[in-house]
């Protein structure tokens, strides 16, 4: 069950993440190595399936209050003016992978 | 030919809540940006969500209020993208999950009559930060107050089969969802957006045709006028032997523009959300909203024309709030007739409302107590209708108010009968030209006693008074 | 008697020492953070719980603290200073704690050997050609060289416990929502935990009482109260301990059988009754965990995009030649991320895309219900805590599995199931193989830490963990 190098292009642009040529190959072979690997999974009967989350069995809910105080500390922001977070024009971004 | 048009529309409505869905930051609008944000809602490394009670509170009202199954164990989820104002790369929202499904909403269709529409579903999410893209040069600019607000979304079937339907969709809904306080809706204000989707087929298809989409409608009427566009678009297309393309096209501009051509592969990855346990709504909980849900506008208004007598376009009108409807409520339950009532309220207390941002500002007993001065005669409806507004900024009871501003009518008999003599004696002229034969004259006897009493007198007695005396 | 200052300057020296010996495990450290906190200590006028003169302790650099930068072994995070500090990390100060480094770790959590850090590979204490483990590995070789006697590290698929064996130290993974998760960055939600690495059992249920106990800020935090342990059992009479066969596999390395062996003698010797009992998914574990953990880390991962924090790097710096913001996304996660990450997010991303969800991640899901329910009904059984090797082998060289990522995985084979069930687990050293340590591993039911570390100290007591097996 390995993935085509174009199929790990597309998921490296889906992850926003930039690869050169050697590295797309050396990760093409990797992740179809693991893939690989966990493969066997396909053999688990999904019969009887229960699904298993740890954790308390519900979800805790807190009361409607703002916080006093205002705003906490943040970090600082890479790239800031009048109270706004700045990035380059949205240009191409509509994610099509 | 004829073309059946298909419209389904989603909506997506901020809670009112205080803070946000999964962090203590404020809800509130317009602040200075990114003033109301936290770790949480910033996406920052490490941080956690934790759910805000009154957001499942309300959106569980909402769900009860349209007919839907509430489930009693919901998921989140995360539905995963990329895009610089959404701080986590992710939202957390529900997916197959969801908080209730299999709802319906009864509008007023003016081509079916009364209908039903069907709602797949409604679920609970976080809102993105706001995208600014033009406030610098090449730069987008990212406020992310709103990132982290609670949103219900409500998925209708595509059951709607006109623009006008969907007009009358949203109305609806919006009004069932401020009587229910579960938000205000404002569309200006950006608490509650709508996404439709729209395809033809020819009459008597079954398959559905190619649907398109539009984003970025700012009002119901832009969203009415769209659809039709769009509609009539199809139609040319198809009737010009050409394919409807799957585009999303945006009504930011006032026109439509394609955003997005064929559904682009957005592959969002939904998986449970790892950071939150199953919300669970406990059986208690859920007949504590169910048996405290408001009276829904429908049922309110056939009530009230029912239990009032008021005919049934006056119901609606007195039905549009529950502010007004309660106000029209004490109004009759302080001795107000129900017609007189409905007149008052959907005349001058509308009035005054809509000139003072909605505040109803004269208190029903007090209106009430105006009112009964009308019937005692003391003073005419026209004079109580110019104090009503004055009732507005004193604190004083109606009677005092009138008698302050001297214009209680005088009906004491002796006093009127000594001016309408009086006047009559002091124009012997008038008189004579009267009995002669210029009736209109009446007018003149009126003016002048209404001038003598400095208009206090009560018009109707004295109208009755001259006509006896002149008529000697 | 010591003070807080004179415990702080002690392990300020050791730590330096332990440095320039070339052992590369912290990311930050500066010895006047360290001084200061401890004069901090000594001002208060509540007695520290953490030991009379305060205690020093490494954390690990992917659990947040305000003293210190948080790179998680980074480049997308360094200089990241955190502006708010770990719930864990909180506790330990409030009882008297000094955070006195960040130490160095696989990036984001990912990984059994602490090479895949963007600040150098950390070497093992005893031999610096071999690795200490990981992903904890900088906490793990820290309380090994005695420069802290306690560390915060965080268990996702072993990565405490995996380093404290192969250091020869202490190392324990709690309950899932036994410690608060608010701080500790996420790299598998379901199954990360803050751990414990320590010198000793019982410094380790010290540190776990500090910083366990409900947290309004963490959803999946149990609510219960912070645990309290009393570790007085002298012996391990009443005590039943399985022997999962899935665990012992013919292939197992000799010595690592060897120490094995001499331990479960001597745990019978103390009292315990032993029980042959089967794990029948175990061998389903490594690949599970291998389809959930990228998964979730591919999405834990997302939020690095250099808009709000963090190291950003336009397109053209990125050489990508345009400057949208698309290219910028991809310069700075491509620049900032190391080669084990990126392989783990595009896996992740691949089980989590529509065709191949079904396949690996439900698959997944259904093979952890399974595992879980296995450890369920052995316990249920009367079996009180599971005995296993901690690893398959003792600290490999470094270098050795960087090419192979599937053989570096697959020593998570015994550690990963525990993460899977979200059950309490410890490592205690056992024995050494030519002078390197073998550790083994205790295993126990959900919230029965009072079990397992009465167990484990136990055990530390009757196995001499210096022993030479060869």
């Amino acid at each position: 069950m390995t993935v085509p190098p174009e199929e790990v292009e597309r998921i490296a642009r889906l992850a926003h993440i930039s690869l050169d040529p050697d590295s797309l190959q050396t990760l093409t072979r990797e992740v179809g190595a693991i893939l690989e690997y966990v493969a066997q999974l396909e053999h688990v009967e999904a019969a009887d399936a229960e699904p298993f989350r740890p954790g308390p069995a519900k979800a805790p809910l807190r009361p409607d209050v703002v916080r006093p105080g205002g705003k906490p500390p943040l970090p600082a922001a890479p790239k800031f003016s009048d109270g706004l977070y700045l990035v380059p024009k949205v240009g191409r971004l509509d994610d099509t992978g | 030919m004829t073309w059946e048009t298909v419209i389904g529309l989603e909506v997506h409505v901020q809670l009112a809540t205080r803070s946000k869905l999964f962090c203590d930051c404020s809800t509130v609008f317009g602040d200075d940006p990114n003033a109301n944000v936290c770790p949480v809602c910033l996406g920052l490394p490490g941080a956690l969500p934790v759910t805000n009670r009154e957001a499942v509170r309300l959106g569980v009202r909402a769900a009860l209020a349209l007919g839907f199954a509430v489930h009693r164990t919901s998921l989140f989820a995360r539905k995963n993208y990329f895009y610089p104002d959404l701080p986590k790369g992710y939202q957390i929202s529900q997916f197959d999950q969801p908080l209730a499904s299999r709802g319906a909403l009864e509008i007023e269709s003016a081509d079916r009559g009364d209908v039903s529409i069907g709602l797949t579903r409604l679920h609970l999410e976080e809102d993105a930060g706001k995208s600014l893209h033009d406030r610098f040069p090449d730069q987008t600019a990212l406020d992310f107050n709103r990132s982290g607000i609670p949103l219900a979304e409500i998925v209708s079937d595509p059951d709607l089969r006109s623009p006008a339907e969907a007009r009358a969709y949203l109305t609806t809904l919006k009004q069932i969802l401020q009587y229910l306080d579960v938000s205000d809706c404002s569309m200006e204000e950006g608490r509650l957006r709508v996404d439709a989707n729209l395809s033809v087929r020819s009459a008597g298809q079954e398959a559905l045709g190619v649907k398109q989409e539009i984003k970025n409608m700012n009002s119901f009427a832009t969203v009415e006028r769209s659809l039709d566009y769009l509609r009539l678009s199809q139609i040319q297309t198809l009737e010009d032997g050409a394919t409807v393309e799957p585009n999303t096209f945006s009504a930011a501009t006032g026109t439509l523009r394609v955003m997005r051509t064929k559904e682009a592969s957005h592959d969002y990855r939904y998986f449970p959300e790892p950071d939150l346990p199953p919300l669970e709504i406990g059986r208690d909980w859920l007949d504590e909203e169910r048996n405290s849900l408001p009276e829904l506008p429908r049922a309110l208004c056939a009530r009230l024309g029912e239990q009032y007598g008021v005919p049934s376009y006056d119901a609606g009108v007195l039905a549009s709030t529950r502010a007004l409807a309660d106000y029209f409520e004490q109004l009759a339950g302080a001795g107000v007739d129900g017609r007189t009532a409905a007149h008052w309220v959907m005349g001058s207390v509308l009035q005054d409302a809509n000139e003072n941002k909605g505040v109803l500002r004269v208190a029903p007993t007090r209106l009430a107590a105006l009112i009964h001065m009308v019937g005692n005669r003391q003073v005419s409806l026209q004079t109580a209708k110019r104090l009503f507004p004055e009732l507005a900024v004193t604190d004083e009871a109606p009677e005092t108010l009138a008698a302050r501003l001297e214009v209680i009518q005088i009906d004491d008999e002796d006093q009127l009968s000594e001016w309408v003599r009086t006047v009559i004696e002091t124009h012997p002229d008038e008189l004579s030209r009267f009995r002669e034969g210029e009736s209109k004259l009446m007018d003149f006897f009126m003016g002048r006693v209404m001038k003598t009493s400095r208009g206090k007198a009560d018009p109707k007695r004295v109208q009755q008074m001259l006509l006896d005396e002149l008529g000697r | 008697m010591t003070t807080a200052y004179e415990a702080a300057q002690l392990a300020a020296a050791r730590i330096e020492a332990a440095e320039s010996s070339g052992l590369n495990a912290t990311i930050a450290f500066d010895p006047e953070v360290l001084l200061r906190q401890g004069r901090e200590v000594d001002a208060r006028t509540t007695p520290s719980r953490l030991g009379v003169g305060g205690l020093p302790l490494a954390v690990k650099d992917n659990i947040c603290t305000v003293e210190y930068d948080t790179t998680c072994g980074s480049r997308i995070l360094e200089n990241y200073r955190s502006p708010y500090e770990a719930t864990a990390v909180s506790r330990l100060k409030a009882a008297g704690g000094m955070v006195a480094c960040k130490s160095n770790l696989d990036e984001f959590a990912m990984g059994s050997s602490s090479e895949h850090s963007a600040f150098g590979r950390v070497r093992h204490p005893v031999d610096a050609e071999r690795v200490p483990g990981g992903s904890s590995g900088g906490s793990a070789a820290l309380v090994a060289a005695g420069a802290v006697d306690a560390a915060l590290g965080s268990d996702t698929g072993g990565s405490v416990r995996q380093p404290a064996a192969f250091c020869g130290v202490v190392g324990l993974k709690p309950t899932y929502g036994r410690v608060s998760r608010y701080g500790l960055i996420a790299f598998g939600s379901s199954l990360d935990q803050i751990g414990v690495i320590a010198a000793s059992v019982q410094q380790a249920a010290a540190v776990l009482e500090v910083i366990s106990g409900r947290d309004e800020r963490d959803s999946t935090c149990a609510d219960v109260d912070p645990i309290d342990i009393s570790l007085d059992r002298q012996d391990l009479d009443g005590i039943v301990v399985g022997l999962p066969a899935e665990y012992f596999p013919s292939d197992l390395d000799p010595v690592t059988r060897k120490a094995c062996d001499r331990a479960v003698d001597a745990m019978r010797r103390a009292g315990a009754v032993t029980r042959d009992v089967s794990l029948p998914h175990a061998r389903l574990a490594v690949p599970c965990y291998y389809v959930i953990a990228p998964a979730e880390a591919s999405a834990n991962l997302a939020r690095y995009d250099g808009v709000r924090y963090g190291a950003r790097v336009t397109g053209q710096e990125g050489g990508e030649g345009v400057d949208d913001l698309a290219a910028m996304y991809r310069a700075t996660r491509g620049a900032g991320f190391g080669a084990e990450v990126r392989r783990r997010i595009v896996v992740g991303t691949h089980v989590l895309s529509s065709g191949y969800y079904e396949a690996y991640y439900t698959k997944a899901q259904i093979a952890r219900g399974r595992i879980t329910r296995d450890f369920t009904a052995v316990f249920d059984g009367g079996v009180d805590v599971l005995f296993t090797p901690t690893t398959p082998t003792t600290a490999f060289k470094a270098g050795e599995l960087l090419g192979d990522p599937v053989a570096m995985y697959l020593g998570d084979v015994f550690v990963c199931a525990a993460n899977l069930a979200g059950i309490p687990a410890i490592s205690v050293p056992i024995g050494r193989a030519n002078g390197l340590p073998i550790g083994g591993q205790l295993m126990a039911p959900v919230f029965a830490e009072q079990t397992l570390l009465n167990v484990a100290q136990v055990m530390e007591r009757v196995v001499d963990g210096d022993h030479e097996l060869r």
